[in-house]
């Protein structure tokens, strides 16, 4: 299950963030969105040469805590997305889909000529379109 | 899903936009005509880039960038690539497009010489066509700054009118 979705502009600023929890633990998911910046950071800076997908969008496992694991995104114009999930057995491929997916939806609300750049985004068909994504996570997987 | 815009619409938007700002809003302040119309193409070009580079791996350079621009972003808008791109190799690219597809249509009293040097204040008094001209193509340079300056570049564009409807775009690249 995802539990925390972060969008994070170019400065480290949020754009988006929510989380998926009935529970009172916010705070607490929020901090680990804001430990896996630094790790993207590391991540895009100091890149492993070997590495065939160096460039690549989706930068994978950022890292796993106990009870989570915190998985990253970097698209061509700099914008972080961050997942954080409970799952702990999850496939890379349905990671990748589900940012795609989170993806075009990001850009079809960035497009909005009404969004301006750099705030954060308030749209709630974006807000619900997310939330359908969420829903659907993993699902492919199961069937 | 790939959607389509009419490109005789696009073309009188613009001519549109043009006209309202150059002899409507701002009818005595031709510089504050051109920035706001270059304001309207910034954001143009920096929601554009946003979509236009979903699929692509992250660039590892300007020149990548700047190649971005000429190719694929290019063809999304006008359906053809610049023709020719120049580089110093110090942060400065003249991108020329031959038919430049928004100047396409454009006609000029032939007893006028058409050139001109929009970055230049006082050719655009001399010539009064050059400067309509000109005015059009803001527009196009905000689209290109946007798209380099949501893909990190920060960047001033300016555009050049050789010889009708040839034209060329000169990115200087901040350092």
């Amino acid at each position: 299950m995802i539990v925390c979705l972060a969008v994070v502009g170019h400065q480290n600023n949020p754009l988006y963030i929510q989380s998926f929890t009935d529970a009172d633990d916010a705070l607490k998911l929020h901090h680990i969105v804001h430990c896996s910046l630094d790790v993207i950071d590391e991540r895009v800076n100091n890149p492993k040469k070997s590495s065939p997908t160096i460039n690549e969008a989706f930068l994978g496992l950022l890292y796993p805590t106990e009870n989570y694991k915190a998985y990253g995104y970097l698209t061509n114009t700099k914008v972080k997305f961050i997942l954080v999930t409970t799952d702990l057995d999850v496939r890379d491929a349905d990671v990748r889909s589900f940012f795609r997916r989170f993806h075009t939806a990001y850009v079809d609300a960035v497009s909005n000529p009404f969004h301006i750049p750099g705030k954060k985004i308030t749209s709630k068909t974006f807000a619900e379109r997310v939330s359908t994504i969420v829903k659907s996570f993993g699902l492919s997987s199961a069937s | 899903m790939v959607r389509e815009v009419s490109e005789s619409c696009v073309e009188s938007l613009l001519a549109e936009i043009v006209l309202s700002y150059c002899s409507g809003f701002y009818a005595n302040k031709p510089e504050l005509a051109a920035r706001r119309i270059e304001a309207i193409g910034f954001q143009v070009g920096h929601q554009l880039s946003e979509r236009y580079t979903m699929d692509r791996p992250r660039f590892t350079d300007n020149l990548e960038a700047i190649k971005f621009i000429c190719k694929d972003f290019w063809s999304e808008l006008f359906k053809k690539q610049i023709d020719n791109l120049k580089t110093n190799h110090r942060g400065t690219f003249v991108l020329q497009d031959n038919k430049f597809r928004w100047l396409a249509h454009m006609s000029i009293d032939p007893s006028v010489q058409a050139s001109g040097n929009i970055q230049d204040p006082s050719a655009m008094a001399e010539n009064k066509s050059a400067q309509a001209t000109g005015m059009h193509l803001y527009f196009p340079c905000g689209i290109i700054r946007g798209a380099l300056s949501n893909l990190g570049i920060a960047c001033a564009v300016s555009a050049d009118i050789s010889n009708l409807p040839a034209c060329s775009f000169v990115i200087r690249i901040k350092a």
